[in-house]
């Protein structure tokens, strides 16, 4: 039973500072979970606490890599919009 | 209120946010403080967030020793700082134990210096003894609304007691650990400035009530600031359309919340990564950093102008719209030559962001592009779409990777790029600044 952090991660640190077994970890590239830290926060509170604050779609996902906060959930943007505010974005990097 | 005190007057004085005439005094801010608690509908965390800059990426984290040691080199090149803020890259006070640390390291300098802290407000009640305990005296808390219904159109959610909280009871939350922080800084003497973004549509009927109620809780001054909405941006109002007052609607605003607050019409909307004086560069001499000319004809192949945007003459810390001149680096393989700067026509003049199409940005914009012939990259904190899309169309590469990092560590990284890049020399690692 653990989470994990994806490529979505914007690298906030807000998971990190609210995360009760301490199980998030800053890697030279990634945020990540240490799995056999993660206890997806039973016994600590009703919901896990990293995938509460953090503010990315996507970035936190369950053992079966299904989003914790799916798209859409947090900014209450409709899909479409969305795209195209990445691909602008790309384009800009 | 009352008459102010002396010593409010004082601090009153000499901080460049609060009076209009205390603009010789500069002002650092310290990005120790990246997490957020809330998500307000114009900000885009993840991206480039509104209030402040950029979400620094991993290795870009800010340590409180970090910070400090940032605040002395500028202190030590611009002896004038003497204010020291702490607003982001998120909330200061969703990263408390960093916020504190680099506030009370700061402290331990005993220099003649304000701190500062700006907040959403949601955990204000929690930290406003610690803030008061080391010495902070200025706090800006940014209150939108003060009606749960308008707040739920502006925060999509609130992370508090351990829960992520939606809508109504969101929005309640935070009106309710605003107010309250407010007044229990106020009451410990703080000196309180409420921000409030005005919001064509959703909160501009509503500012007076804000400001009537903020002052009766204590605050000294309002801000009313404009919302700044591009759909470049990625934020959820620019996406959706919303659009941004107009010049009447601020000063109508204003008029209104006016009637109770004194307001403050002199901001420059600073982001959480400021070096220097408001709306005005410093040109902190570093004529010592890259003048010197270092037989550069001994290999005549390749090389590469850089131009850098800084407000600090010390740091890459200035948005490419804001910069009224670009100190200019020579790479070559022998090493960096400082060469002379440019001085630019200031290309973003209102207090909108930068990506206005309009006939006369686009003039500006050329111009400026002509002032910078030659420049393959230019470094900046931060830049608009608009004219970072035309530099590109014109051979320049702009780039925000370095904001906030001290121009002459970027400058040693690029010219190791350099060489590794141009030709076979084998190049030693220990080159700093110059040759
Ligand atoms: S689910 Fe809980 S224990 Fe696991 S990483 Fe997230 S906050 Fe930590
Ligand atoms: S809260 Fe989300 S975005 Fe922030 S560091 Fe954690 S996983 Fe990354
Ligand atoms: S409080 Fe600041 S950092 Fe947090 S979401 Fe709002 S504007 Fe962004």
């Amino acid at each position: 039973m653990a989470f994990e952090i994806t490529a979505s991660c914007i690298g906030c640190n807000a998971c990190k500072l609210v995360c009760p077994q301490k199980a998030i970890t800053v890697g030279p590239k990634q945020y990540s979970i240490l799995p056999h830290r993660c206890n997806e926060c039973v016994g600590h509170h009703a919901d896990p606490q990293c995938a509460s604050i953090c503010p990315v779609e996507t970035a936190i996902v369950n053992a079966e890599g299904r989003a914790l906060n799916p798209p859409g959930s947090l900014t209450g943007l409709p899909d479409e919009r969305k795209v195209v505010a990445l691909s602008k974005r790309r384009a800009r990097l | 209120m009352g008459e102010l005190l002396a010593t409010q007057q004082a601090k009153i004085e000499t901080h460049p946010c609060y009076s209009k005439q205390a603009h010789q005094y500069a002002r650092i801010h310290l990005p120790v403080a990246p997490a957020c608690n809330i998500q307000c509908n114009y900000c885009n965390r993840k991206f480039d967030c509104s209030n402040e800059s950029r979400p620094g990426v991993v290795s870009k984290l800010m340590s409180p020793a970090e910070a400090v040691a940032r605040y002395q080199k500028v202190k030590m090149r611009i002896p004038e700082t003497r204010v020291v803020g702490i607003a982001g890259p998120g909330d200061p006070l969703a990263n408390p134990k960093s916020t504190i640390a680099t506030l009370k390291a700061v402290a331990a300098l005993k220099h003649e210096l304000h701190l500062c802290v700006s907040t959403n407000g949601l955990n204000l009640l929690d930290h406003v003894d610690d803030l008061k305990a080391v010495g902070v005296d200025h706090l800006t808390i940014t209150i939108n609304c003060i009606d749960a219904d308008i707040g739920s159109k502006i925060y999509p959610w609130v992370y508090f007691n351990h829960k992520r909280l939606r809508g109504r009871v969101a929005a309640q939350t935070l009106i309710d650990r605003q107010l309250a922080g407010l007044k229990a800084a106020a009451d410990l003497g703080m000196l309180v400035k409420i921000n409030t973004v005005l919001i064509p549509g959703i909160n501009d009927h509503h500012v007076a009530a804000v400001a009537q109620e903020v002052k009766r809780l204590g605050a000294m001054l309002h801000n009313v600031m404009p919302l700044i909405a591009e759909a470049e941006h990625g934020t959820y109002f620019g996406l959706m359309g919303q659009r941004s007052p107009t010049e009447s609607e601020i000063a109508a605003a204003r008029e209104a919340a006016g009637q109770s607050m004194e307001q403050m019409s002199h901001c420059q909307q600073c982001r959480a990564d400021a070096v220097g004086k408001l709306g005005q560069d410093c040109h902190a001499d570093l004529d010592d950093d890259g003048s010197s000319a270092c037989g550069t004809s001994a290999l005549p192949a390749a090389e590469r102008y850089i131009a850098v945007a800084s407000q600090s003459g010390v740091l890459i810390d200035q948005h490419f719209g804001h910069a009224t001149h670009f100190q200019v680096y020579q790479l070559t393989q022998a090493g960096i030559v400082r060469q002379p700067d440019r001085d630019v026509d200031q290309y973003c003049l209102g207090s909108t962001e930068c990506d206005d199409e309009s006939l006369n940005q686009q003039q500006r914009m050329s111009t400026l592009i002509s002032s910078l012939e030659g420049c393959d990259q230019v470094l900046c904190s931060r830049i608009g779409m608009g004219p970072w899309q035309s530099l590109e169309q014109h051979g320049v590469t702009p780039s925000t990777d370095y904001a906030m990092q001290a121009i002459d560590e970027v400058l040693a990284i690029e010219w190791q790029r350099f060489c590794e890049n141009s030709t076979q020399g084998t190049v030693s690692s220990e080159i700093g600044e110059v040759c």
